[in-house]
């Protein structure tokens, strides 16, 4: 009767979990699939949340390798109905931070009320926590697992739906095996640590310091707008690695209708292509992916007539050495978009009827012991001038230039002193930033001015 | 699309009920092989290769792990919790399904540390009172029963080995902890290049 309440307990929150499917930032490990395995953190990452080629096994099969006693069922057909583990993987996560940019920003409510036009906000943000998370995650079942995250957000002070896969796998042979993921975060079921969801080595920004401006649909646009997506995989001896799904619009907390923003037309199909090549303590990927979504702007306009069209696909590649004492890993992703914009332009929206969109990012990291490290990498997107899509005149996020173009380096120290902490100082400097180095928002502000120093800590249990 | 979808979902819900439990070579090809490599022949040096281990070797380390005794880093990483939910008979069929499958094939080292090595290994080191490895591994490195093959395994794993018999980080075998006490680091290095290359 027990272990019949705690099954039903955790289909019910799996169920309300697909449901649900709601996304936000951000990227983690946890610590239930150590207890579920009974194997350190090292296992499956570098340092998380990096993995491993046996933690992109383990993701690979669903996250079902298990090693606790089970609550066990089957059939008189044998076959096994039910593999529980006898307590539910549940891990917490907590993160703290500290942000300052070179220069402060705008007050948010500059020119209201009696707070002057020219207010500017405090520097020096702290965020207890930045985030909170819980986690299940681990096995559901045989063959059948799952990753699901629900996430306190510091600066909105909500609770919501974040990252979640659902998977389930099973090998065809020795040398094949197939599955299927649901989830809510293009990239978010993927192996390797070059595509959007996972990037490393700077998978962790500030949440309170000015970002960018424009980026691609499968780099962060279809995760905001709140999508479920759907794929089948294959793998073929952890060498190539291939997946077709399709994504449908499911925004947080809320029915599609002319409110919602950037829904997509029908469903938007996806595609991810990798091969890995292991030798001696080395492991090398190069791969593509990318995604195609036709999508109706919203935001208070009806669900009809055009769409804008993105075409993503992008190129990846990682090399991971992972050595008793040193660990290094440098990965890079290229990200071309084709944007068709017949919806924007026909209401005025873009001054061109198509234009592009390029991310480029390399890093590097190292890590000594798996205790400390440092690591360092450029990131660019260059795109169209289009003076309507990048309108001028907003203090911090305008265009004067009306060119989308950010670029800049990052850099990071980390001190890791146990398997599931991390302390992190990053910097980040911009040398461009939304199309200017000086001036470039048409209100005096400098790209540097948005140079960002961010510590954070981070603890998973 | 919507057909897509509909057989993706059919798939997941029904095919969920139909996994046999697991027998040890599915255990071996499903489990084992993400860090062991397909039929044990590993391509990481963190991990040893086990085709054509000694099954009674493959069998204490297991139990071993299972019960703690064994406690070199990587031991405690991976195996403790591997080993854990592992029967005795499940130890004897993964021990002997690996013992079946063909060894990896000695590589040629560095020629001069291998003769080196090839001295150290036929007659030992008499002034350091370091016996002949191949008294118990075999004149052929395949080892015999609970002494190990070591040929064809990775170099840097039996580095790591000898190294931790001496520093007391591998302390489940007190006979190597005991042969290997007056080895010098060059010594190690020599006799595991020979040892793997056969």
């Amino acid at each position: 009767m027990q272990q019949d309440r705690s099954w039903k307990s955790v289909v019910m929150l799996v169920f309300v979990g697909s449901m649900l499917l709601l996304a936000a930032g951000g990227a983690q490990a946890v610590p239930s699939f150590a207890r579920q395995t009974g194997m350190a953190c090292e296992a499956c990452h570098t340092v998380f949340p990096e993995l491993t080629p046996f933690g992109r096994n383990f993701k690979l099969h669903a996250y079902t390798i298990d090693n606790l006693p089970q609550v066990s069922g089957m059939n008189a057909n044998k076959d096994q109905t039910l593999a529980l583990n006898q307590l539910p993987p549940l891990s917490f996560m907590f993160q703290a931070s500290y942000t300052s940019t070179k220069a402060k920003v705008p007050d948010t409510q500059a020119g209201t009320g009696s707070v002057p036009a020219d207010a500017l906000a405090k520097n020096g943000q702290v965020l207890f926590p930045q985030q909170a998370s819980l986690f299940y995650a681990g096995r559901i079942a045989p063959n059948f697992g799952a990753f699901v995250q629900m996430t306190y957000d510091g600066t909105s002070g909500t609770f919501g739906w974040d990252n979640t896969d659902i998977r389930y796998a099973r090998p065809a042979n020795d040398d094949f095996l197939w599955g299927v993921s649901a989830n809510n975060n293009p990239t978010v079921q993927d192996l390797w640590n070059t595509t959007p969801a996972w990037q490393s080595p700077f998978d962790q920004r500030s949440a309170t310091a000015p970002s960018p401006g424009q980026s691609t649909m499968i780099d962060g646009g279809l995760v905001d707008a709140g999508v479920a997506g759907l794929s089948v995989y294959g793998s073929w001896r952890n060498s190539l690695f291939g997946e077709f799904g399709v994504y449908h619009s499911a925004p947080a907390a809320a029915v599609v209708d002319s409110t919602s923003s950037n829904v997509v037309r029908g469903v938007a199909p996806y595609w991810r292509l990798a091969y890995e090549r292991q030798w001696d303590r080395s492991s090398w990927e190069f791969g593509t992916y990318g995604v195609d979504a036709r999508l109706y702007p919203g935001g208070g306009t009806a669900l009809d007539g055009a769409t804008n069209r993105y075409r993503d696909w992008a190129l990846d590649s990682q090399y991971q050495y992972i050595g008793d004492e040193h660990l290094v890993c440098v990965t890079a992703t290229y990200i071309r978009e084709q944007q068709q914009l017949d919806a924007f332009h026909a209401a005025g929206l873009s001054s061109n009827a198509s234009d592009r969109l390029t991310t480029i990012r390399i890093g590097s990291s190292y890590y000594y012991q798996r205790r400390y490290g440092g690591a360092l990498g450029v990131f660019s997107t260059t795109g169209s001038a289009d003076a309507a899509l990048y309108p001028g005149g907003t203090p911090l996020t305008g265009y004067a230039n009306s060119i989308p173009d950010s670029k800049g380096w990052s850099s990071e120290l980390d001190w890791v002193p146990y398997e599931n902490t991390k302390f992190a100082l990053q910097y980040t400097a911009y040398n461009k930033f939304n199309g200017g180095s000086s001036n470039y928002d048409g209100s005096g502000r400098s790209a540097r001015d948005n140079n960002t120093l961010y510590l954070l800590s981070w603890i998973n249990f | 699309m919507h057909k897509f979808i509909a057989l993706a979902l059919a798939t997941l819900f029904t095919a969920g009920a139909s996994a046999a439990p697991q027998d040890a070579k599915a255990l071996a090809s499903g489990v084992c092989s993400a860090c062991h490599g397909p039929e044990g022949r590993s391509v990481s040096p963190v991990f040893p290769r086990l085709a054509g281990q000694q099954s009674a070797y493959i069998m204490l380390q297991l139990d071993a792990f299972r019960g703690h005794l064994r406690s070199d880093p990587n031991a405690q990483a991976y195996m403790w919790g591997m080993s854990s939910q592992l029967g005795d008979d499940t130890i004897k069929e993964l021990a002997d399904y690996y013992a079946a499958q063909k060894p990896v094939p000695g590589q040629p080292g560095d020629s001069k540390l291998v003769a080196a090595g090839a001295e150290i290994y036929g007659k030992g080191v008499p002034a350091q009172g370091v016996p002949a490895c191949a008294s118990c591994h075999g004149a052929s490195a395949e080892g015999a029963a609970a002494f190990p093959r070591l040929g064809g395994q990775h170099v840097d794993y039996l580095v790591a080995q000898l190294q931790g018999f001496q520093s007391g980080l591998r302390s489940n075998a007190p006979i190597m902890s005991a042969v290997v006490r007056t080895l010098t680091a060059e010594q190690i290095k020599a006799v595991a290049a020979y040892a793997a290359s056969r």
